[in-house]
């Protein structure tokens, strides 16, 4: 099936791995994602809350896009990018005014917008299109043994839950299940994980971190996995700061989910980007990439 | 003037033209027309401009008089229509006011007070359609002036019509036994009318039954509400039905016709003394769904202590699928649920209950049920096979002695059965069980049949046989063996002999040839004919090399034996491949592990002997798979060319079994079909010969014992009443086909649908005797269970029906009140009103997945606390966590599923009260216990309910204003708390809440959350409201026809509601709508008679075509079809001038009165019309007055 694909700006700095294991995970369940020709910025993070209508002009210029290149769906792996792009989706269907604003930045660019693109996460594209039993067939190297906390994060599901519930996810759960392994009760796993807080209020960052960490480590997870580049960031490289600022000692590593399924299914942890995490991760990932 | 009307071209069903629209000029002026405009006080004044719209109204052709009222509902208002009509003559009148919902009614009466027919009068809405609903005075008057002009022109084409009166039958049904209905109920029978109370639960009560304390007075629950439910229970005007669903309702106020479903109980409410005896006995467990599923009851139970009617009754859902599974219908559940209570006499009671050869069965039954069994869907279907071998076993090692109870009735007619096999057994059994005097003849020495010839004694030891004959015997069977049918006797014989019916159950005894030559060799045998002189004590020799030809049960018992007489080496041969087989799986495996070898796809075609004539081997050859059959099988075809010889010494066939059929020759009346088996009637298998019916393997072809039972039993049915003279022609059916059953209809509430919570245990496999003790011994293959294993594996049962049946509380009853064949009853009511009184129910917590509930054992409801804090509750009242320990510190949070977009968006009134309530009771029973009430605001509106709030705020409640948010047992905010210092989990739960007073988010530290859930309407409100043709309104609840003035009645005359169905509302105001709506009923009961509109529809005999359109469209089944005439007629009591059939009629024939289509479609294009086409209206404007 060939899905149009939004990168977003993370996945090309600094979320290789996750840009990476996605193509991967995704050809070897049969899909093409094929890139959203000349993309730009989702408007994401702290733009919207500056320039609130253009942050959205460029949101919508990246649905104008979608909507020439004939496509009804846009896939997205980046949970911001999902959110913004959504919520565009749904200020230009629900608020006439806005639309119309929208409409006349597009056209001065030549672009036009009918409301048609439905913008999809990846993880709801797995799981609902490609369907966990699907999954479960192709794992060749189940994740046996292996503990997951599932930490959702709080862009993917809310507000509106498009394809889960927005306090209470599961999805990621199911498919780490379908692979074999274990999700661990994981109470955050729709908490904030503090998002862009670090760029103005670096100190209110870390306690976040740390009760997300501390739930991790209680419930003896061998890993956290997320479907969101900010969360993984947030959570993986502030680890140092959480332990030196507040006394902890966590080594926890923080994969993209769509590394486990790679795992799981086989494919060449290279081209995963396991390697690349600043946590490591061998112990963890060799035993079961040798199986 | 009416009949002016009649002419008009316009009148028929087809639209106005223009040219007719010119004409109504004329029709308008022949009126004197009437219009009296209302201000409603500002209502209407303040929008639209009065004096603009009442000089319009007089311009109108027609209108003789236009006038204003700042009041027009008022007596001045109603005297001056009155006195205008009078003085100016009026033959029309038009009030244009608020909606004909409101006053219609006001403005009619006060017409017929002038004289003037009542429906002479049309009523234009320029409050709720025009000034209520827009600021723009201008459009506002436009619109007025438009309404006004439909309305004249609409009232032209008016006719007198006559209200009809008809009588009320003073019965009620209130529908609800919650405290509404109570009321409802009581009231209307203090007033000396007689109630029907139904109830769909086994107790009346309601909600308030599970409540502990009542707010704010703190009086127990149980104690105000004990009293009303045993004054309900006592009063002889209240038939009170429990237990019970009304299923369909028709007919109109004052004769409604209703129809009520009384589910059977299975506990007789007579005679139940509700000593709990059958409780003791009960083997069930299910969660008690009055303690919200905190404890456990039996199958057999009553809700709680004071239950009305305070009697027993017994939770079926519908027979086990191994019930079903199994021909004979086994209680299967039953014999379970004993041995797992180690109680085995008693299973085998069971057992024996429908099983006339249960220790047969117990060894070598093909065990349908545990293909069927439920368990099968969490792991593995249990051993039901060798947990019958362990009960059957035990009676037997322990020379427990069955005893047969006696038959009901001792008859005096003769029943001959001709075979001793499990068919004519079976049919011995039952025909002994009705009383009948049963003599069996069987043409062999012994009884058993192939049960007795043909089943080695290493799958079942010979002498288990005797202990199933015996317990027949003891039924009072007699058995002649050594009487062979046409040798020893013939029918005609047993007929002389005075037997009214005789059963031939003869079996198929004889081996198909296979028509080969060299067939009739010595060494080549029937293997039947083998196994019969092995079974007979006989000394049998083989040979080295054996080989078997058939793939059935048969040519592996024969492998089988033959190993054991000392062959070396036995082989089946089967012409198909091993997919084909029929043997049983079982079978095969033991004979694989014992060594046998198989040859498939091959078929002997010729036996060869050696120079003494014995046989020295066979030709073969091999056959491939063509096309399936009839049978469905592949059809083996030769393949040529590929003959082979094999060595044998001792050939035996097992390729089938067909009747032998000279036992017929001496009836010419007996009509055989292809196979040698006598015709039967399908359903009664009587012969050809009246009197003389066939059963078992004789009708079916060889079949398997439970089959042939199942066949000799039903057979045994129909021949008891055609003895008695009954009709006999249903009594033998097929098998039924269990996967028709719906797994809803079984499915125990301890184990949720998805059988998520059921522990996976494997099932206990049977274990056997070593294979190299096997083939040198006749040693019994299979060891049967322990004890231990077999009670464990008993226990797996899932009691997925609930009641098991195994009939132990039938022997505990001393009153008799249990009867497990009960069925379900529909009663006919006639009652003249009804009140629904059908409560809410609460919402489901677990829809707000953040709040935890059913994740956290610690989260409750304010329904599980209730019983919790009720002392007869799950824990008598002790209010502790799930692991028995009392709580420090209990959060309540508000406002779960109320007050919330996401699920309700209403309030649900009594949550604010009833935490308050809950705190209260923590604190006087755990008075250091916290208690945070988390609150939105506190709505605290009643009667002594403001002070019940001031009273909690000095008990040191702590009252937080805010919302619970979120649920959890890990802490985010405070780090410290996260572990109780040795890295487990601190036990706590954390709920964050972002306090709006402090405006801080915060989280606390609790023990036991309690999510005070709000009201929603009843689960069944969607089929309510079908069966009642109601309306809800839009949060779920019954629509009351006006929320201030008639809250209790709805938009249908007859049909009330009270309490909670109407909305959400604490006991008082239950109360007191349960004891309105009885009075509202109680008026119209002394009225005698109510007053039906006449706005009927009728049928125009000439234009009706007979087509019956409007009688399949009209909901209330008010039309019939006249067969003289061929036309529909309408009956007008039935009728509710719903309209369906006049819009639904191709031909125009179905008319409604008051709605007639010229009526319609001149208000309609005098709203429609184009505005500037009116002449100009200035303010000293009209010209006619």
């Amino acid at each position: 099936m060939d899905y149009l694909f939004f990168p977003g700006c993370s996945l090309e700095f600094t979320s290789r791995g996750y840009d990476k294991s996605s193509r991967a995970v995704a050809e070897a369940l049969g899909c093409v994602l094929k890139d959203l020709p000349d993309w730009n910025c989702c408007g994401a993070t702290s733009y919207m809350s500056i320039r609130e209508l253009r942050s959205h002009g460029l949101s919508a210029r990246n649905l104008a896009l979608a909507e020439a290149e004939g496509a009804s769906e846009l896939i997205t792996v980046c949970s911001a990018c999902y959110t913004v792009l959504n919520k565009t989706n749904d200020y230009i269907s629900e608020m006439p005014d806005f639309a119309q604003k929208i409409r006349t930045a597009l056209a001065s660019a030549g672009l036009k917008y009918d409301g048609t693109v439905r913008v999809r996460h990846l993880l709801d594209v797995i799981v609902n299109d490609i369907g966990l039993e699907a999954v479960n067939e192709k794992v060749v190297k189940p994740l046996t043994g292996m503990k997951v906390a599932c930490y959702y994060g709080c862009q993917l599901t809310r507000p509106h839950g498009r394809f889960d519930d927005p306090e209470y996810p599961q999805t990621l759960d199911l498919l780490v299940e379908a692979l074999g392994a274990t999700p661990v009760d994981y109470p955050l796993k729709a908490k904030c994980c503090g998002a862009m807080v670090v760029s103005t209020q670096r100190n209110d960052l870390l306690p976040l971190v740390d009760a997300l960490l501390g739930a991790a480590l209680e419930a003896q997870a061998d890993c956290i996995v997320t479907p969101c580049p900010l969360c993984h960031f947030n959570l993986e490289f502030y680890q140092d700061d959480v332990n030196r600022q507040l006394g902890a000692d966590y080594k926890i590593p923080i994969h993209y989910f769509t590394q486990l399924i790679g795992l799981a299914l086989g494919l060449d942890v290279r081209e995963l980007g396991f390697g690349l995490e600043l946590i490591p991760s061998e112990n963890l990932i060799s035993v079961y990439a040798g199986k | 003037m009416s009949e002016e009307v009649k002419e008009f071209p316009g009148n028929g069903k087809r639209r106005l033209t223009f040219t007719e629209e010119e004409n109504l000029r004329q029709y308008l002026e022949k009126e004197r027309i009437g219009v009296f405009i209302c201000h409603c006080g500002t209502n209407i004044a303040g929008t639209i401009d009065i004096d603009e719209v009442v000089n319009y109204a007089k311009s109108l052709p027609g209108v003789a008089f236009a006038g204003d009222h700042k009041y027009m509902c008022s007596d001045p208002g109603q005297n001056l229509i009155k006195e205008k009509i009078k003085e100016l003559g009026l033959t029309r009148v038009v009030v244009s006011s608020c909606s004909p919902l409101m006053h219609e009614l006001t403005f009619r009466h006060a017409v017929a007070d002038a004289g003037l027919n009542e429906f002479l009068f049309q009523m234009a809405n320029i409050r709720e359609q025009v000034s209520w609903v827009t600021i723009d005075k201008r459009a506002a008057t436009e619109k007025a002036k438009r309404l006004i002009r439909a309305a004249v022109t609409r009232v032209v084409f008016h006719k007198p019509l006559e209200v009809r009166k008809v009588p009320v039958n003073p019965n009620t049904l209130v529908v609800g036994g919650g405290i509404a209905g109570i009321e409802s109920a009581l009231k209307l029978s203090e007033g000396g009318h007689k109630v029907y109370l139904v109830e769909k639960e086994p107790s009346i009560g309601g909600h308030m039954a599970k409540f502990d304390k009542t707010f704010p007075t703190l009086d127990c629950a149980a104690c105000i509400l004990t009293p009303k439910m045993v004054s309900v229970g006592r009063s002889e005007n209240i038939e009170l039905l429990t237990y019970s669903e009304v299923e369909e309702v028709s007919g109109y106020v004052g004769n409604f016709k209703v129809k009520v479903r009384k589910k059977a109980r299975y506990v007789n409410l007579e005679t139940c003394t509700a000593c709990q005896d059958c409780v003791a006995v009960c083997p069930v467990r299910v969660p008690d769904e009055f303690n919200q599923g905190m404890s456990e009851r039996t199958a057999i139970y009553r809700q709680f202590a004071q239950a009305t009617p305070n009697k027993f009754l017994i939770d079926k859902r519908g027979p086990a699928p191994c019930k079903v599974a199994c021909p004979i219908e086994q209680d299967v559940p039953g014999y379970l649920a004993m041995i797992a209570e180690g109680k085995y006499k008693e299973a085998v009671e069971i057992i024996r209950r429908a099983n006339p050869l249960p220790v047969v069965c117990a060894y070598v039954c093909y065990h349908p049920c545990e293909e069927w069994c439920e368990r099968k869907n969490v792991d593995e279907p249990l051993s039901i096979r060798e947990l019958k071998r362990f009960a059957m076993d035990w009676a037997v090692k322990n020379h427990i002695e069955m005893v047969p109870p006696p038959p009901l009735e001792r008859r005096d007619e003769k029943v001959a059965i001709v075979g001793a096999g499990a068919a004519g057994l079976a049919s011995a059994y039952v025909l002994a069980q009705k009383g009948y005097q049963v003599e069996v003849y069987e043409a062999s020495s012994v009884i058993g049949g192939m049960m007795a010839l043909g089943l080695p004694p290493y799958r079942m030891p010979r002498q288990m046989l005797k202990h199933d004959i015996n317990y027949i015997e003891k039924m009072g069977v007699k058995f002649n063996v050594n009487q062979t049918l046409d040798k020893d006797f013939t029918i005609e014989d047993l007929k002389n002999r005075d037997f009214q019916a005789i059963i031939l159950a003869v079996g198929t005894h004889r081996g198909a040839r296979l028509g080969a030559p060299g067939e009739d060799l010595p060494q080549v045998e029937q293997g039947l004919d083998f196994l019969k002189r092995v079974n007979l004590g006989e000394q049998v020799r083989v040979g080295k090399k054996v080989c078997v030809i058939g793939g059935g049960n048969t040519a592996i018992d024969v492998a089988r034996t033959a190993l054991r007489l000392g062959a070396e080496e036995v082989t089946i041969v089967y012409r198909r491949s091993k997919a084909e087989m029929p043997a049983s799986g079982e079978e095969f495996s033991a004979a694989e592990e014992e060594g046998v070898k198989f040859e498939y796809l091959t078929l002997p075609i010729e036996f060869l002997a050696d120079e003494n004539g014995s046989l020295r081997g066979m030709t073969c050859v091999r056959m491939e798979l063509g096309e399936p059959d009839e049978s469905g099988r592949r059809r083996p075809i030769p393949v040529k060319g590929s003959e082979f010889f094999m060595d044998a010494d001792n050939v035996y066939l097992a390729i089938g079994l067909v009747p032998a059929t000279d036992y017929f020759a001496g009836s010419e009346d007996m009509k055989l079909d292809k196979w040698n088996a006598p015709i039967v009637q399908t359903g009664s298998w009587e012969t050809s010969i009246p009197g003389v019916f066939a059963a078992g393997d004789l009708v079916t072809g060889p079949s398997t014992i439970v089959k042939a039972m199942r066949w000799g039993k039903q057979v045994a049915n129909a021949v008891d009443k055609f003895i008695k003279g009954l009709d006999y022609s249903s009594e033998v059916t097929d098998l039924p086909d269990p996967s028709v059953l719906r797994r809803n209809d079984f499915i125990n509430p301890k184990w949720r649908a998805d059988y998520s919570n059921v522990p996976h245990f494997r099932r206990s496999e049977m274990p056997m005797l070593a294979i190299t003790e096997r083939i040198r011994s006749w040693e019994c293959v299979e060891l049967g269970f322990s004890e231990e294993v077999a009670r464990e594996e008993a226990r797996r049962c899932l009691q997925c029906g609930v009641c098991v049946e195994c009939w132990e509380c039938v022997k505990a009853c001393q009153p008799k009140a249990i009867d497990h064949f009960d069925k379900d009853e529909v009663l006919e009511l006639e009652v003249g009103n009804i009140i629904l009184a059908t409560g809410f129910k609460t919402f489901d917590a677990g829809r707000a997945k953040q709040f935890g509930y059913g994740r956290y054992d610690n989260v409750l409801t304010s329904l599980d606390f209730e019983r919790l804090s009720h002392s007869g509750g799950p824990t008598g009242g002790r209010m502790v966590k799930s692991d028995g320990t009392l709580p420090k510190a209990i959060a309540i949070l508000h406002c779960i599923g109320s007050r919330d977009q996401h699920y309700n968006e209403y309030c649900s009134r009594v949550c604010c009260m009833y935490s308050l309530k809950m705190a209260h009771l923590i604190k006087e029973k755990i008075p250091d216990c916290e208690v945070y009430e988390l609150y939105i605001d506190m709505r605290c509106f009643g009667k002594g309910y403001e002070e019940f709030y001031n009273r909690l705020l000095h008990e040191r409640v702590h009252f937080i204003r805010g919302k619970g948010a979120e649920v959890n047992d890990y802490p985010s905010l405070d780090p410290t708390l996260r572990f109780e210092g040795n890295g487990k989990k601190s036990g706590k739960l954390f709920v964050r809440v972002e306090d709006t007073l402090l405006g801080i988010p915060r989280e606390i530290p609790v023990d036991m959350v309690i999510l005070s859930v709000g009201l929603e309407s009843s689960a069944d409100a969607g089929k309510l409201q079908q069966i009642f043709k109601l309306s809800r309104s839009k949060d779920g609840f019954f629509l009351e026809k006006h929320p201030k003035l008639a809250p209790v009645n709805t938009a249908s005359d007859g049909i009330f509601i009270a309490g909670c169905a109407q909305g959400p509302k604490d006991i008082p105001d239950s109360v007191a709508q349960g004891a309105a709506a009885s009075a509202s009923v109680m008026a119209l009961i002394n009225t005698g008679e109510v007053v039906l509109e006449p706005t009927t529809s009728h049928i125009d005999e000439e234009i009706c075509t007979g087509c019956k359109t409007c009688i399949t469209v009209c909901p209330y089944d008010a039309i019939f079809f006249e067969e003289v005439k061929k036309i529909s007629v309408v009956n007008e009591a039935l009728c509710k001038g719903c309209g369906t059939c006049v819009s639904a009629c191709p031909s125009g024939a179905a008319r409604q009165w008051g709605f007639d289509d010229i009526q319609i479609e001149s208000e309609l294009s005098a709203i429609l019309k184009e505005y500037k086409r009116e002449p100009e209206v200035t303010a000293s404007g009209g010209q006619r007055i």
